[in-house]
């Protein structure tokens, strides 16, 4: 406060430009103390320990010689390799577009419906966000199961099934995919409400005076409006799927041959069950790089967006 | 070695006689240590856990030790996630259990635990080939082998359904109490079973998936044709004869098995056995001890029995368990006594009584316990459970390959992947050609 | 918190009416409900039937009869569970560490993001995108080499690191510390620019500038991150089973998977059990905060 005063008190005086340097000196350093605990955090416990696994994804297999970009060179002749790319990129893709899709279409009836019905529909719309994955996927685990399937016993009276719901490749996909869009969805949901709330009315008043239909109305004013905050959800869901372990771990473990692995769930059984962990590593480090792309590309999006409104 | 031997069980007996009077070196250093950690297989039957402690405790009574258990679940690979775990922070449990392929996996962490295993095989009676190979790498016993765990993945049969569906009478090839008069029960007999039983509706559970269940069965399938991926000097034989006569028959006999059986876990086939879907399974006789809880009717036909033969002879997957101390332990003379203690015939009666006759002891002389005998119903249901006449060869899938090829081979279910792609129909040639790639990448060190 | 909404810049929550005629909306509504039921019954078939799982005997569990039914219901699985000291342990340490987490969490990223939105520094923009980033880590990278920092801790420092409840303390906030940040810095930057300068120039110092007038003009949005924050430690899954061994050491998710699966034997009934009672607390979290999440994430979402 004493720097206020004496600012006001030398205006116009040479040596201003000093104390002023000196105010912005210490707003810095105390912005920087301010920040220092989230750097603390981020360079111990996550920079830290991803550059070690850099350096661990360059070790030979019994960690014992550091070989560069071996690893890397090996994991590219592998076809498992590249099929676990291509299931990682088809499962978050698919299943964030589904997530986005079924988000968008129940915010919008939930936003439809009279306010005072909202809270009930919201909070039975939110359960299965709110279940802990790990043990709603192994409910999931049980209504696919071979023996005892629930799904199956609806399907028996129509003549349908037995369906092998994770016993084939493109079942097993599906009903990975399928949990995991059940699990994420009412988060899409959620977001996507909030946004929708924050649409002004009488943008809506003045599209409905002009005689747009319903479908217009989605498309040039909610869709517009909600662009941003699609795209942020999008990418946040896009990292977590991604990186998903849970849910192929608990229901396939990456069964039938392989066609449901995933990176996270592909470096387990590399690094952990085979005693690999340099090369589990590598898989790893692999989802960095592809999700960083994404990221860019969806950021720089959204800052283009913010600096044109 | 032989001396150290010796002072450990003088000193082990005067401690017994009077722990009050002196502090001979080796109480005073279990003293020092005051604690014990382990980390033992958890149990699916319940009073199984509390017999090990029972002992346990019995021993840290007398030794005043402080003894903390833990009983960590193989599911989800919670207990291998543990072990990697405690290996990377050179921290944990001062004995853990480690299965199979962990032993030499960890070889360098491990403790040589010749000094009391050589003793307990003279005590015991030898151990099965299987045990030795998975147990003791370069002359080095790299733990002992554990009574909690070890299991048999033998088949379990529906005793009616096999008798109206595949014209079986397996009671009379393997009759309780007797030496196995099976000599019909050859791999061509279980294709026929196997057959007659789909036709009937109630096909074989057997898992082509790519844990171990599936795995082991599959494996020992591959050893009855003699059939070996690596072979013992690391070379890959995945391209010959055996091999392809293995892929042949397995593909004939996945035709029979229930269709998603390539994504199936442990658990799926004891749901196959206790919902009554099948005619019979390849597992220890945890299915068959739910069905006795669950579906009484069910367990009263089950009936544990060898495998068939096949041109190799006959095999029998075993997974055995193993009770390791890390190099990092600070207790580790403490944990030596407590594992000799847990070794003894009374000790190791004790828990395998507790399990059900589900843990099989890895020496000769502790095989033919009265509970297999015992256990019903049916009476006799568990007798061959424990191959008491040596009927066939204890085994373990992608044996006889060096272990860190080997454990690869079986933990990414190489052998279940290759008949899954057979029998989906890709060409053998091209099967054969992605086995060999596989196991090429199997060979970095 | 009644003027949360008032005061949230985005406006407060109205609903939308769409069209002016009543025909067109009463089908519009029809539509609505017809939906809304056949997403609910998407979304909540799972629970339903982890529900009705969990009254059944393991018996009826196993029989071949029609699973959706409970023939003989039973509370046995809910003693069992709520009657084990065991299981009320991990709801215990499940409860310290997310309260625990969320503390330290909100503490960190509130303070963090007033600084990054308002104050700058030297590689503050930099910061900002590099809390993103550390978003684009995967667990499953990280805890191996989490492993080896630990055991130097405990050969350096003496500290035993692994096998502890409180090292999640430690640990979850990294996964929710990125998030909450960034949904703060959203929140604050929407915060008029005049407030901040009106108070600085009235005198105030930059932390009373946060307590006073930023904290409380941006209590939706901390609401909002610190339910998310909640849900997000309450729920992980890989860290604990990684971390943690003994059984009075463990979380929920991981007490009740690792305990009720021995093996090759599932409890099913008992695990539908305490996914149901571990689901509980977010649930009510929820049901009450739900209208301060969604004004929250209006704000700092829409902005950020």
């Amino acid at each position: 406060m004493a720097d206020i005063t004496v600012r006001s008190a030398s205006i116009g005086s040479p040596d201003s430009r000093s104390s002023l340097h000196k105010l912005m000196q210490r707003k810095s350093t105390i912005a920087f103390l301010m920040a220092l605990p989230l750097i603390l955090l981020i360079t111990v416990l996550v920079a830290y320990p991803a550059g070690y696994a850099v350096y661990l994804a360059m070790l030979n297999k019994s960690m014992t010689k550091f070989v560069w970009f071996k690893n890397f060179d090996f994991l590219f002749t592998r076809d498992t390799f590249w099929m676990v790319v291509y299931q990682s990129c088809l499962f978050a893709i698919t299943a964030v577009i589904f997530k986005a899709l079924i988000g968008f279409i129940v915010a919008h009836f939930v936003h439809n419906i009279p306010s005072k019905g909202q809270r009930k529909w919201r909070g039975m719309l939110l359960v299965p966000w709110v279940i802990p994955p790990a043990m709603s996927t192994l409910a999931w685990l049980w209504l696919f199961d071979p023996s005892y399937s629930a799904f199956n016993w609806l399907l028996q009276p129509f003549g349908l099934g037995p369906i092998p719901w994770l016993g084939e490749t493109g079942w097993a996909r599906f009903s990975v995919i399928l949990v995991n869009v059940w699990v994420g969805a009412p988060f899409f949901m959620i977001m996507y409400l909030a946004a929708l709330k924050s649409v002004p009315e009488q943008l809506y008043e003045a599209a409905a005076i002009d005689g747009a239909t319903w479908w217009q109305r989605i498309w040039y004013v909610t869709l517009p409006m909600m662009r941003n905050i699609i795209a942020i959800t999008a990418l946040f869901s896009t990292i977590v799927t991604f990186a998903n372990f849970d849910i192929v771990r608990v229901l396939t473990k990456g069964d039938p041959l392989n066609t449901t692995h995933l990176f996270g769930t592909w470096a387990f059984r590399l690094g952990i069950e085979s005693n690999d962990i340099p090369l589990g590593s590598a898989v790893s480090l692999f989802m960095v790089p592809i999700l960083a792309v994404a990221a860019v590309f969806i950021l720089r999006d959204i800052t283009k967006r913010g600096s044109e409104v | 070695m032989a001396s150290r031997k010796v002072t450990r069980r003088f000193v082990a007996k005067t401690a017994a006689a009077s722990t009050a009077l002196i502090a001979a070196p080796f109480v005073s250093g279990v003293h020092a240590a005051g604690k014990l950690t382990l980390g033992l297989w958890d149990h699916w039957v319940p009073d199984a856990n509390k017999a090990s402690q029972a002992l346990i405790d019995e021993w840290a009574a007398k030794e005043k030790v402080e003894v903390t258990v833990d009983y960590i679940t193989s599911q989800g690979n919670k207990l291998l996630l543990t072990i990697a775990a405690e290996s990377q922070a050179r921290s944990g449990h001062d004995i853990l259990a480690l299965s199979t392929w962990l032993p030499a996996a960890y070889q360098e962490q491990l403790v040589p635990m010749n000094d009391i295993v050589d003793p307990l095989i003279k005590q015991n009676g030898a151990v099965n080939g299987t045990v030795e190979y998975l147990g003791k790498v370069g002359g080095q016993w790299l733990g002992v082998p554990a009574t909690i765990g070890s299991q048999l993945k033998g088949p379990v049969s529906r005793i009616d359904l096999m008798k109206k569906h595949a014209g079986i009478d397996i009671q009379e090839l393997y009759p309780a109490g007797a030496p196995p008069k099976a000599d019909s029960w050859t791999l061509d007999a279980f294709l026929k079973a196997a057959e007659a039983c789909h036709k009937g509706g109630v096909p074989f559970g057997i898992g082509l998936g790519t844990t171990s269940d599936s795995v082991d069965s599959v494996g020992a399938f591959f050893l009855s044709f003699g059939a070996e991926l690596v072979n013992a000097k690391g070379e890959i034989t995945v391209k010959t004869d055996k091999v392809k006569q293995a892929m042949e028959y397995m593909k004939k006999l996945v035709a029979f098995l229930p269709p998603d059986a390539a994504s199936w876990d442990d658990a799926s086939n004891n749901k196959w056995l206790v919902s009554g879907k099948g005619a019979l399974i390849m597992n220890p006789p945890s299915a068959w001890a739910v069905a006795k809880r669950d579906a009484p009717q069910i367990a009263e036909q089950c009936w544990h029995h060898g495998f068939p033969a096949g041109p190799a002879g006959r095999f029998g997957p075993f997974l055995p368990f193993y009770w390791t101390t890390w190099k990092f332990s600070k207790n580790a003379s403490a944990a030596k006594s407590l594992l000799t203690h847990l070794s003894s015939p009374s000790a190791v009666e004790k828990m395998v009584v507790a399990s059900g006759g589900y843990d099989i002891p890895a020496f000769a002389n502790l095989t033919t316990l009265k509970v297999w005998a015992e256990e019903s119903p049916p009476k006799g249901g568990l007798y061959h459970y424990p191959n008491p006449h040596n009927h066939q060869i204890l085994s373990i899938a992608a044996a006889p390959a060096p272990h860190k090829i080997a454990q690869q081979i079986y933990t990414q279910g190489v052998q279940t992947q290759m008949v899954v792609r057979y029998a989906t129909g890709q060409p053998l040639e091209k099967v054969l050609d992605w086995a060999s790639s596989e196991i090429e990448g199997f060979m970095r060190t | 918190m009644a003027d949360a909404a008032v005061t949230s810049p985005a406006g407060a929550p109205t609903r939308a009416r769409y069209g002016s005629m009543s025909r067109d909306r009463r089908w519009a509504l029809r539509w609505s409900y017809f939906f809304l039921i056949l997403f609910a019954i998407f979304f909540l078939t799972p629970p339903i039937y982890m529900f009705i799982t969990s009254l059944k005997t393991s018996q009826e569990i196993s029989a071949e009869i029609n699973p959706w039914w409970v023939f003989n219901p039973t509370l046995n699985n809910y003693i069992t569970l709520l009657t084990q000291n065991i299981f009320l342990k991990f709801f215990l340490n499940s409860a310290i560490v997310a309260v625990c987490t969320v503390t330290i969490t909100m503490c960190i990223s509130v303070i963090a993001a007033f600084s990054l939105a308002r104050m700058k520094f030297w590689g503050s923009a930099t910061l900002a995108t590099g809390v993103f980033l550390t978003y684009l880590v995967p667990e499953t990278l990280l805890f191996i080499p989490l492993f080896k920092m630990f055991a130097w801790v405990n050969e350096t420092l003496g500290i035993q690191l692994m096998n502890n409840w409180w090292t999640l303390i430690i640990l979850y906030p990294t996964l929710t510390v990125p998030f909450c940040t960034w949904i703060m810095i959203g929140y604050f930057a929407s915060i008029p620019k005049e407030l901040d300068e009106a108070a600085l120039i009235d005198g105030a110092t930059w932390i009373q500038t946060l307590t006073k007038i930023f904290i409380p003009v941006a209590l939706p949005g901390i609401i909002a991150a610190t339910i998310f924050c909640f849900t997000v430690s309450w729920a992980q899954f890989l860290y604990p089973l990684a971390f943690t061994t003994s059984t009075s050491e463990l979380v929920l998710p991981v007490g009740i998977i690792t305990t009720l699966i021995k093996g090759d034997v599932f409890n099913w009934g008992q695990i539908m059990t305490g996914a149901l009672l571990g689901a509980a607390p977010p649930l009510i979290i929820y049901a009450f905060l739900m209208d301060y999440y969604i004004a929250g994430l209006t704000a700092g979402a829409t902005k950020g």
